[in-house]
């Protein structure tokens, strides 16, 4: 371990240059205004912005997000009117009804995209503000965050809320041919959770985060 | 143009977790423990496996109906193209729109814009590097949107549930589209993009002396 160190010291990568993810190339990093993203000259992937992120807004924006989400999932989300037989469905009852069809598999991926994903994506960024403002000097709170950073890309890409809102309007259309249909509160509930986990993913910073755990 | 010296070249690499610009040599990231390496050769090969996958299940996706629906005891058995093909006769065009672009333009867009990637990559075949990479940066981006139809066909599926009158169950299509989403975002996952700009060097510079003349 003390070789590892020393050999760390050797090796140390000058600050001011940063590599393209998508295609390697060496790009001198310089200081950028506020709300600017850097992209790399070469293949135009993003690089790196400005973090504009600040814990205690996005402890606020958690919290909101936190408190939306069991009634999003909970409440009914759209009602169908048909020759005097009410249908209701929340986003959790669509998932099962697949399932119950014989359908695991897109039950499954259902399940994961629209309720399990943003969830656990929720959770984690709270957990990890926690840990950075109250444990970030404890050893485990160190092993801790870096286990959530190491999923964080994989939670975001697998949470598609914005898809699911969508879909909301798509099937409201489809179904309207046939019956009437209500938006619920569930709606209501479902699109201010989307707009939370939105903002608060613009707020967050992946980059930033891991930063945290440098300084000692 | 000139100024294209890459990461490997000196012997540095980007970890691809915490993206902490490291030495090579470190043999691990000193930040998250990940394991360093200037290329993922492998992931060529991985790349294509899951792209001939997904290529495979969109046939079954694409023949087999997507969703069954029982209105007054009549079974309407509709694949996605019928189901497209339904909503257009019913006047609801932006929908329509909406779901072609979802379930046939985004998948089919996906997989044949990969499988020209990769051909490039794998067969060196001088498509300019800028073009592939801006295709490469929409699948990415567009690559989720597909999810759409099973979103709303488990909506309808809980909605619509009244025997006889009206009845609405999904199809064995559903499953093989979800496996296609899974494996054409894998695909694109997985491979190591790097591997373009390394081998095509040559290629691409002919090629864009030769536009310039
Ligand atoms: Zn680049
Ligand atoms: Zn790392």
């Amino acid at each position: 371990m003390d070789s590892h160190n020393t050999t760390a010291k050797d090796t140390q990568v000058p600050e001011d240059i940063v590599l393209c993810r998508a295609c390697d190339l060496v790009v001198s990093k310089q200081q950028l205004p506020q709300g600017v993203r850097a992209l790399c000259p070469r293949c135009h992937t993003a690089l790196y912005d400005t973090p504009y992120c600040s814990i205690n807004g996005m402890l606020a924006i958690c919290l909101a997000a936190l408190f939306l989400y069991f009634p999003a999932n909970l409440l009914p989300v759209m009602e169908l009117h048909f020759f005097g037989s009410v249908r209701t469905t929340t986003v959790m009852g669509g998932a099962t009804a697949v399932l119950e069809q014989g359908y695991p598999v897109v039950a499954i991926a259902v399940m994961v995209a629209a309720v399990i994903a943003p969830g656990l994506l929720i959770l984690s960024i709270l957990s990890q503000i926690l840990l950075i403002k109250y444990a970030i000097d404890s050893k485990w709170g160190r092993r801790l965050l870096k286990l959530l950073l190491t999923q964080q890309s994989l939670l975001t890409q697998l949470s598609m809320l914005e898809i699911y809102l969508i879909s909301f309007l798509v099937s409201a259309f489809q179904l309207s041919d046939h019956a009437d249909i209500y938006f619920s509160i569930g709606t209501f509930c479902f699109t201010m959770l989307f707009l939370s986990v939105l903002f608060l993913l613009r707020e967050y910073d992946l980059q930033h985060m891991w930063s945290f755990l440098d300084e000692k | 143009m000139k100024n294209s010296l890459q990461g490997r070249d000196i012997g540095i690499c980007q970890c691809p977790v915490c993206q902490m610009t490291n030495d090579v040599s470190l043999g691990a990231c000193p930040r998250c423990g990940t394991q360093l390496k200037c290329r993922n050769y492998a992931s060529l090969q991985q790349s294509w496996a899951l792209l001939i996958t997904a290529a495979v299940l969109l046939i079954p996706a694409n023949v087999f109906p997507i969703t069954i629906v029982t209105s007054q005891g009549k079974i309407a058995y509709d694949t996605i193209f019928t189901g497209i093909a339904h909503l257009i006769h019913l006047d609801m065009l932006p929908i329509a729109i909406i779901v072609f672009t979802a379930s046939i333009a985004v998948p089919w867009a996906k997989i044949i814009g990969l499988a020209i990637y990769l051909t490039a990559i794998s067969f060196r075949i001088p498509i300019p590097k800028r073009v592939l990479m801006t295709g490469y940066h929409i699948i990415e981006w567009i690559g989720r949107w597909s999810m759409l139809d099973l979103f709303v066909i488990s909506i309808t599926v809980a909605l619509v549930n009244m025997g006889q009158l009206m009845d609405a169950k999904p199809g064995p299509a559903a499953t093989a589209f979800a496996l296609v989403i899974l494996f054409t975002q894998l695909a694109a996952k997985v491979l190591d993009t790097r591997l373009l700009w390394d081998r095509l060097e040559a290629q691409d510079d002919a090629s864009r002396t030769a536009e310039n003349r």
